[in-house]
């Protein structure tokens, strides 16, 4: 999940859809590619001998992991941002890819989403939360041989700032920082005054427009800016970049974390999903970045001698978003009937064929330290009887799905199947995935979405659930919840910040308009060769990855 | 010389023959000329198709620019995403011209498009005729050889089973051509990269370089594409080609041939094919204009950096400036393709043959 995205709030998954090939989202011909082309002819590569004879073969569980060689270069096809994509991390068009490997923010999230050092060592705050001082790590080299001060990770927050950026997390921290927040009291500490208290402002900075970048870099009066020269302290440096074309990293001796595994990687935009799958079995490639195979597809790359399939849990959050503004879904009790109706564990298993974690609602995925470990009912005749309760017995209402994500429509038609039990009816419309998420979102009552999981927890409950967000897609208010996230913000205390982020998922789960059926695991297409891969929310190992020894 | 009553014209078929689809049209018939004067009136009939075809063009382009004005979605708005002010899209629709008067915009763009300028990338900030250039070349590479083998593979094919009619070569031309013609080419494609890329890996499964790929970096990566547009144009030719032999096959003046003592070659190369060919030249001019609007499939899946593909890509960008100008072009070829192939079948017409030899 992130933030928010050049053209709209899937994010980082617009483009793995939208980019691909036709319009937004797998059409119907990728589809048929994927599906009836590839897993039809998976019988014919059995046939010519470059498969393992496995009539059903299953989807991994996770990469390979071993001792990677020393060396080699990576091959990573990736969609592009957009002819017009830049190294500048800021920008809501940078080339993602590239960032992790060439820059280092101050911190970033572990797997339990939980903030964790980067460039800066440590941290703490005055108790009343306002007064933030970061103590960063000395010795650090940007690619140019300049060394990494404060200044320059104030000049990066700055740059975010700027207007003129037009930075997607730009908003979220210009609502905590103002003009003059920040100081440097010595070179390797940052000192930054919040206009409000945030007990988990750290985290806001593990996103991924919040990379470091030298002092005065994005400035094109200085020469080349930092969107071509892609100068960090990342454990890659840049060789060679064209927006929309290929491009090369190769490894950084001096990188504080260690030298990193590979030589190099080697990157390729490919906007068709097929042509990149295909380049996968050929062997061209090495890594598809930023696509979920879908299920035929998958188990043909799996079957085949060259590559394989490795999955990324989680990544991909589904949402059942209520208008909470319509006429049904106005009323709580509607919406509970419309949760207690499903069981999401049917939807994992019928919609994502098991590759997932049933949600019961809750946006927080399970891996999270914070998440609330509360089940909710599954209970269609309760659901029955809050409708009629409610004075909409029978209710009757339309869902809308695309062909924007692979696994919409099958959720759409697998909660309708949930629901009837309820004597809920609902009828399936197919939207276009080229407006679907302008014409449909937001606006229809009831409609099927999702986001990439990722966030830090202050950033998903206000970001998606908070009053008046512009990405609150349920048009969810509830002052209590509100008031719940200011305390959490406000708290201090680890322990009891906790407590309150899980009042505010039991609420969530008990009145929310935002249904959450389940995450899916994102089916990443490896080749065999490659050991070591690691991605969960947006960080990917650039360090470990490589190819078997 | 029969001047009177003009050899029985090998009268194409009204429309095409049901099997071959609905890609070809009805042939356009020749029209006699009128004696006298044949050869003005043959340059008259010339000019005249010159000028339907310039008009086309002109049509062709202002269609274009006023479908592209009226897509949905304002291109400020979309380039500067959902989450821009007002006023920034404001700003841009002005640096963009877009609050300018549309009859203004569109005479200022068709003076450039007539000398190749056809303005300024959206997206990358560049000039798009350099780009389309390279992308057409791009597709040329593909497109040429692929029409070239395809047509001359066949029309062979085509005439050899009108001529074996019945037989069990023309059944297996005719079930082959309807089996190929049946499967889409992103399915063809797809099986060939399977067999060819994957199992017996002799070609690259796609262009890894993409737009910045040199002709020579290229090269291995020509033939599948190519395969895959051979196939999909040739079944339609095959099919186009072999009907016609039989029509002509069964005409008076080919019995005439056969009655006068020619053996079965004379009567099939002399005096069938050419007949032959005036109704299957539509189909391969129709198939020339395919093969550029086509190749986007095809060009996607082996992330081929013709104009397929640029197409595709700025449709997504909604890259006013780059759609409107491969749309003109594109028009250009269809239009020039089926300018040539009328003159071409007025040129092979027996009838102004046998009067330009008659004046002479």
């Amino acid at each position: 999940m992130t933030p928010i995205v050049p053209d709209h709030p899937r994010l980082r998954d617009s483009r793995e859809g939208s980019r691909d090939g036709d319009s937004r989202g797998p059409s119907r011909r990728t589809v048929l590619t994927g599906a009836a082309g590839l897993a039809g002819l998976a019988g014919l590569l059995t046939l010519a001998g470059c498969a393992p004879a496995r009539s059903t073969p299953t989807i991994p569980e996770a990469a390979a992991t071993g001792t990677a060689k020393r060396g080699g270069r990576l091959r990573i096809a990736r969609p592009a941002a957009s002819a017009a994509e830049t190294l500048d991390s800021a920008s809501s068009l940078s080339a993602y890819e590239y960032l992790g490997a060439l820059y280092n923010r101050l911190v970033k999230l572990d797997e339990q989403g939980v903030t964790v050092p980067d460039l800066a060592e440590e941290w703490s705050a005055t108790p009343d939360g306002i007064t933030w001082t970061f103590r960063l790590r000395s010795g650090v080299r940007f690619h140019d041989g300049r060394r990494f001060t404060a200044a320059d990770a104030i000049y990066s927050i700055e740059h975010i700032l700027d207007p003129e950026t037009a930075s997607p997390q730009g908003e979220v921290l210009a609502a905590m920082i103002g003009p003059g927040s920040m100081s440097a009291p010595d070179p390797l500490t940052l000192r930054i005054e919040l206009l409000t208290a945030n007990a988990e402002f750290p985290s806001l900075l593990t996103a991924y427009q919040c990379y470091i970048i030298p002092e005065g870099s994005a400035d094109p009066a200085n020469g080349p800016t930092i969107g071509t020269t892609g100068i960090g302290t990342g454990p890659f440096r840049l060789s060679g970049f064209e927006p929309a074309g290929t491009g090369s990293i190769e490894a950084y001796d001096d990188h504080f974390a260690g030298r990193p595994a590979l030589d190099g990687i080697d990157f390729f935009s490919i906007q068709d999903t097929t042509a990149r799958v295909n380049a996968l079995l050929a062997g061209q490639i090495d890594l598809i970045s930023q696509t979920n195979l879908d299920f035929a597809t998958a188990q043909v790359v799996s079957a085949s001698s060259t590559a394989t399939v490795a999955r990324s849990a989680n990544a991909q959050w589904y949402t059942i978003p209520m208008l909470h503004t319509s006429a049904e879904f106005s009323d709580p009790l509607v919406r509970q009937a419309m949760k207690l109706a499903y069981d999401p564990q049917a939807i994992v298993d019928t919609a994502l064929q098991g590759t997932g974690t049933a949600g019961w609602d809750n946006p927080v995925p399970p891996t999270q330290a914070v998440w609330l470990d509360e089940q909710r009912a599954y209970d269609p005749e309760q659901a029955r009887a809050l409708l009629k309760k409610a004075g909409r017995e029978g209710l009757r209402t339309e869902i809308f799905t695309s062909s924007y994500e692979s696994v919409f429509t099958p959720m759409a038609v697998a909660y309708r199947d949930q629901v009837r039990e309820a004597g809920i009816d609902l009828v399936v419309r197919n939207a276009s995935s080229d407006s679907y998420y302008t014409q449909i979102w937001m606006q229809k009552p009831l409609m099927v979405s999702y986001w990439f999981t990722g966030r830090p927890i202050d950033q998903l409950l206000n970001q998606i659930f908070r009053t008046g967000s512009s990405y609150n897609e349920s048009a969810w208010s509830n002052p209590t919840f509100d008031a719940l996230l200011d305390d959490a913000r406000a708290e201090m205390d680890d322990a009891r910040r906790a407590t309150l982020y899980q009042d505010a998922q039991r609420l969530i789960v008990d009145d929310a308009a935002d249904m959450t059926p389940m995450f899916g695991d994102r089916l990443v297409g490896i080749g065999r060769d490659v050991v070591n891969y690691r991605e969960y929310g947006f960080e990917f190992d650039y360090l470990q990855i490589g190819l078997r020894a | 010389m029969s001047t009177t009553t003009p050899t029985p014209a090998p009268t194409p078929p009204p429309t095409v023959d049901a099997g071959t689809g609905s890609r070809g049209g009805a042939p356009t018939t020749p029209r006699p000329s009128r004696p006298g004067r044949p050869a003005l009136s043959t340059l008259l009939l010339v000019l005249r198709r010159i000028g339907t075809a310039l008009l086309t063009v002109l049509l062709a382009s202002f269609l274009v620019f006023f479908a592209v004005q009226a897509l949905p979605g304002d291109v400020a708005q979309q380039l500067l995403g959902q989450d821009a002010t007002p006023d920034a899209v404001a700003a841009l629709r002005e640096t963009l011209g877009l609050d300018q008067n549309v009859w203004a915009r569109y005479g200022e763009w068709l003076l450039g498009a007539s000398h190749g300028d056809f303005g300024v990338s959206l997206v990358s900030g560049a000039p798009v005729g350099p780009d389309l250039l390279i992308a057409f070349r791009n597709s040329m590479l593909i497109a040429v050889p692929a029409l070239l083998v395809g047509v001359a593979v066949s029309l062979t094919l085509g005439v050899i089973a009108g001529v074996r009619r019945g037989r069990p070569s023309d059944h297996a031309i005719s079930l082959i051509s309807l089996i190929v013609m049946s499967v889409p080419e992103f399915m063809v494609a797809t099986i060939l990269v399977l067999l060819f890329a994957v199992a017996i890996p002799i070609f690259p499964a796609v262009v890894l370089r993409g737009d910045s790929a040199t002709v020579a970096e290229l090269l291995p990566s020509v033939w599948l594409p190519a395969i895959v547009l051979t196939l999909a144009m040739a079944a339609y030719i095959v099919r186009t080609a072999r009907s016609s032999t039989i029509d002509v096959m069964a005409s008076e003046f080919v019995t005439t041939a056969e009655l006068k003592g020619l053996t079965t070659r004379q009567v099939v190369w002399r005096h069938a094919v050419p007949s032959a060919l005036l109704p299957t030249l539509t189909v391969v001019a129709l198939n020339v204009a395919w093969l550029l609007g086509g190749v986007v499939v095809v060009e996607n899946v082996f992330n081929y950096p013709g104009m397929g593909k640029l197409m595709l890509e700025s449709v997504f960008n909604r890259d006013l400036p780059t759609i409107q100008a491969i749309a003109v072009v594109s028009a250009l070829v269809y239009v020039v393709c089926n300018l040539a192939a009328d003159l071409i079948a007025l040129a092979l017409d027996p009838r102004l043959r046998t009067r330009r030899k008659a004046r002479s």
